[in-house]
């Protein structure tokens, strides 16, 4: 699949944003009060990122204005309830972020508001894992890697995020996490390695009895929309390069620096932020889809 | 709406059969034609005399060889436009409600007043039905001419898809698979009719007829002979007489 920009920022921008407020609305929930500057500094982030990953991600409609109507399919289309979900989570935010700032007073509601903040982000997480994981015509989406996976990236990355806000409290818990991602992109890759190639030219065809086909005239000379947007070339060398950069700079390096107490997290939410995008470059580039039978692959 | 309908009365839909189809690209001329002045059209062309030309075809002819061992290889024409789903999952992923399947035809239509331009629908298609109209910002697709199989003001013979009435050869064959007594259902019953793609589970209401099965395995003995009579040429040129 082409790995288009907007999707890659609008992804890993709103997947950070929302890992980030799940670690806020966790410690709310868990009876830590939200103390004032570095909550309202956590909101703010987490809006900034959702916002500008919602954004984003109708860079690529040939529509925006009309993107109001994607809340309307709610009852078949993970797309369409991502978006409501992820609006309703705004909800939340916006209250507990207004409640500490301007002192409203609400101060029962806080705990209940985050409880709800919390569900919102990890359900938003999952439709969004879900968009992908549901298309069965793109095998190496369509596993549960892609589910548990999207869900530990957010909050392993919105972890690495929170000690930069608020301290390093949790740090071991975040190098924990960090390596359950790690360990979760590495599962995906096995499981997308191992699978590559199930589906044949010739199952395509609904000819699997006639030997083997191979193209012989196009049926166009020059390349389609289809070709454009699913027929992505990955060079083989450029994908290790990008798995050990997502690796590298996703989990790993965060980890060792959180490990040595390493004292700019700044700078280390940016590796990680900047691993994450890698990684999602590789999901949309790594992803191969079974149109690509009709045209130049034996199998996918 | 993106629900699918649980039953549709009709299943209109295409039989194509592989034995008869030539790969001439009049089905796909004419549909590209007819489309363009139609109620989803236009289907745009980009650069269309450049070096690089580009745009909508709701219906495009491939081929392909086919090798098997013992056989003659054989090339196998291979049209191919939207299957018309019963489980159509570029219908239940749109979030806009623009993608549809109609419960009284099976026909799978986008709503272009509607259509947000999120190209959701052409990742879940795996047939690669759908193209995305950069000028409209909108996904188009194979509305099997329903501004022409409904028409009355032209003759009943007349109705059916573009694609059909303009074959030469009379591989396309256009009916519904839901009245077991059609022409369509007929010939698919008769024919050992195939989908496209069944492992994707996906229902698709066009059938395509298989090329006939080969009797005879001559294949062997004619590329024996060739090479016999070029090894024959090679001797001779070399002067080589033994044996």
């Amino acid at each position: 699949m082409n790995p288009a920009l907007s999707v890659i920022i609008f992804s890993t921008f709103s997947g950070l944003g929302y890992g980030l407020f799940i670690w806020l609305t966790a410690n709310i929930s868990m009876g830590t009060p939200p103390t004032n500057d570095q909550s309202v500094i956590s909101i703010v982030l987490t809006f900034v990122l959702v916002s500008i990953g919602l954004i984003s991600s109708t860079f690529h409609l040939g529509h925006p204005e009309r993107a109001w109507r994607a809340f309307s399919q709610w009852r078949t289309s993970w797309l369409s309830r991502e978006g409501i979900i992820s609006i309703l989570t705004y909800g939340p935010m916006v209250f507990i972020g207004c409640n500490i700032y301007f002192n409203l007073g609400f101060d029962v509601l806080i705990k209940p508001m985050a409880i709800l903040g919390l569900i919102g982000s990890i359900i938003t997480v999952f439709t969004t894992s879900m968009i992908y994981a549901s298309l069965k015509a793109i095998p190496a989406w369509h596993n549960k890697w892609v589910v548990i996976g999207y869900q530990a990236y957010a909050i392993s990355s919105g972890g690495v995020a929170y000690i930069m806000i608020d301290g390093w409290q949790y740090y071991k818990v975040v190098i924990a996490l960090l390596l359950f991602a790690l360990l979760t992109k590495i599962v995906t890759w096995v499981h997308i390695d191992k699978h590559r190639g199930q589906y044949k030219r010739e199952d395509a065809l609904g000819l699997p009895d006639f030997g083997k086909a191979s193209p012989f005239e196009p049926a166009h000379s020059q390349k389609n929309y289809l070709q454009r947007e699913m027929g992505y070339d990955l060079c083989p060398k450029r994908r290790i390069l990008m798995r050990w950069i997502a690796l590298g700079c996703g989990f790993i390096l965060p980890a060792v620096l959180l490990y040595i107490g390493f004292p700019l997290a700044p700078i280390i939410t940016l590796i990680c932020l900047g691993g994450m995008m890698a990684e999602r470059w590789l999901f949309f580039a790594e992803a191969e889809h079974v149109v690509r039978l009709y045209y130049d692959r034996d199998s996918v | 709406m993106t629900c699918l309908p649980e039953k549709t009365d009709k299943k209109l839909g295409l039989l194509i059969d592989l034995n008869i189809c030539v790969g001439c690209h009049a089905c796909a001329v004419s549909c590209k034609e007819w489309n363009t002045s139609g109620i989803t059209g236009p289907l745009e062309d980009l650069k269309p005399y450049g070096d690089d030309p580009s745009g909508v075809w709701y219906n495009r002819v491939h081929s392909y060889e086919f090798k098997k061992e013992d056989e003659i290889d054989r090339t196998v024409y291979f049209p191919k436009s939207c299957l018309h789903c019963e489980d159509a999952p570029c219908v239940t992923v749109c979030p806009t409600g623009a993608s549809l399947k109609r419960a009284e035809d099976g026909i799978v239509l986008v709503n272009p007043d509607v259509c947000i331009g999120c190209k959701l629908c052409s990742w879940a298609c795996p047939y690669g039905a759908r193209e995305y109209d950069t000028t409209g910002g909108v996904m188009q697709k194979c509305t099997l001419c329903v501004d022409k199989i409904y028409d009355e003001t032209i003759s009943e013979e007349r109705r059916v898809p573009s694609c059909v009435s303009t074959c030469p050869a009379g591989a396309r064959h256009f009916g519904d698979f839901a009245d077991p007594e059609s022409n369509v259902s007929q010939l698919a019953a008769e024919n050992d009719a195939r989908d496209l793609f069944p492992e994707m589970e996906t229902k698709p209401v066009n059938q395509y007829l298989p090329p006939r099965k080969r009797e005879h395995h001559e294949s062997k003995k004619l590329d024996h002979k060739v090479s016999n009579v070029k090894d024959a040429l090679i001797k001779w040129a070399k002067l080589d007489f033994t044996g």
